[in-house]
């Protein structure tokens, strides 16, 4: 029991963490104006991808898939989905922050819309390795979870039967 | 199973293009409406002037050495009054002043020119709109 209360409270958290992401990179509320501007200079600060219309289409499309994925979490007919997704970001984003700190690059995160504050990229870097622990654990989970019908469809025997 | 996974996040995928492509067009429709602030010069401006144009760069030291418009001069808050001397013994009043920072909505190119406008009572000061990208992008 206090198990699944971990996990429902470990599943909303992530949920709202990623949809709070992807809203704040579409919208700057305390500005009252589109953040996409800002978040296509956070992309380019990092100088990993080669032309400045990729980080554009980036910049317009992953604030989506955040907010799908986040939305996703919470539907059972598409959890896997959505934890997969938030894994392959998660590992994106670690492995671009340790490109830009490894190159000595002073850039702002661009994670929760613009703050204009340098990265601090260690703990940056432990926070999105405790996102991604977190999430490759529901995702464990809720493969896991699907296994028992399986188990009552195909019996002892490994022979398809019916329930 | 992998089948499972991948059918859920493509269509996750899926559903996240359609927003996107709308939230794309509207908000570039948005930023090509916006008119200039009071003070701000389109790149292709700029361009027409030619060579005679004072290139001020309001971003961080860092930012500054990492790559910059050619022949700018660094001039941020931060850093002031060590940067003034300098940015005055280079300045030349036939040349039009235009500061420039990350572009977005990044206002501290607007800071900068306010205070060479207040502060160094030099009054042909403009501002690069959408910044150091806008003229990267030429």
């Amino acid at each position: 029991m206090v198990g699944k209360v971990i996990l429902l409270a470990m599943r909303v958290a992530l949920a709202w963490t990623f949809l709070h992401a992807g809203v704040l990179k579409i919208w700057d509320f305390a500005h009252a104006r589109p953040a996409t501007p800002d978040f296509v200079v956070a992309i380019q600060q990092y100088r990993i991808l080669p032309s400045p219309d990729l980080a554009v289409l980036l910049a317009v499309y992953l604030p989506w898939v955040e907010i799908f994925a986040a939305l996703g979490l919470l539907l059972r007919p598409v959890r896997l989905g959505a934890a997969t997704i938030i894994s392959a970001l998660m590992t994106i984003f670690i492995i671009a922050l340790s490109s830009a700190w490894m190159r000595g690059l002073r850039i702002e995160c661009g994670c929760f819309g613009r703050d204009g504050a340098p990265t601090d990229y260690l703990a940056l870097l432990l926070r999105d390795l405790c996102l991604l622990a977190a999430v490759v654990i529901l995702l464990v989970r809720d493969w896991h979870a699907r296994q028992p019908k399986d188990r009552m469809m195909f019996g002892d025997s490994g022979r398809f039967t019916l329930p | 199973m992998i089948r499972t996974f991948a059918r859920q996040a493509a269509l996750l995928l899926a559903l996240a293009l359609l927003p996107a492509i709308v939230s794309g067009v509207v908000q570039l429709r948005w930023n090509a409406a916006e008119p200039l602030a009071p003070g701000e010069v389109k790149a292709a401006t700029v361009r027409e002037w030619g060579a005679k144009v004072q290139w001020v760069d309001a971003r961080p030291r860092d930012k500054f050495a990492a790559g910059h418009i050619e022949g700018a001069l660094l001039l941020n808050e931060d850093e002031w009054t060590k940067l003034v001397p300098a940015f005055l013994d280079a300045w030349d009043p036939d040349h039009p002043i235009v500061v420039y920072c990350d572009g977005g909505n990044c206002e501290a190119s607007h800071r900068v020119a306010q205070r060479i406008r207040e502060e160094l009572k030099i009054g042909n000061v403009h501002v690069l709109k959408g910044g150091l990208p806008t003229w990267s992008a030429k």
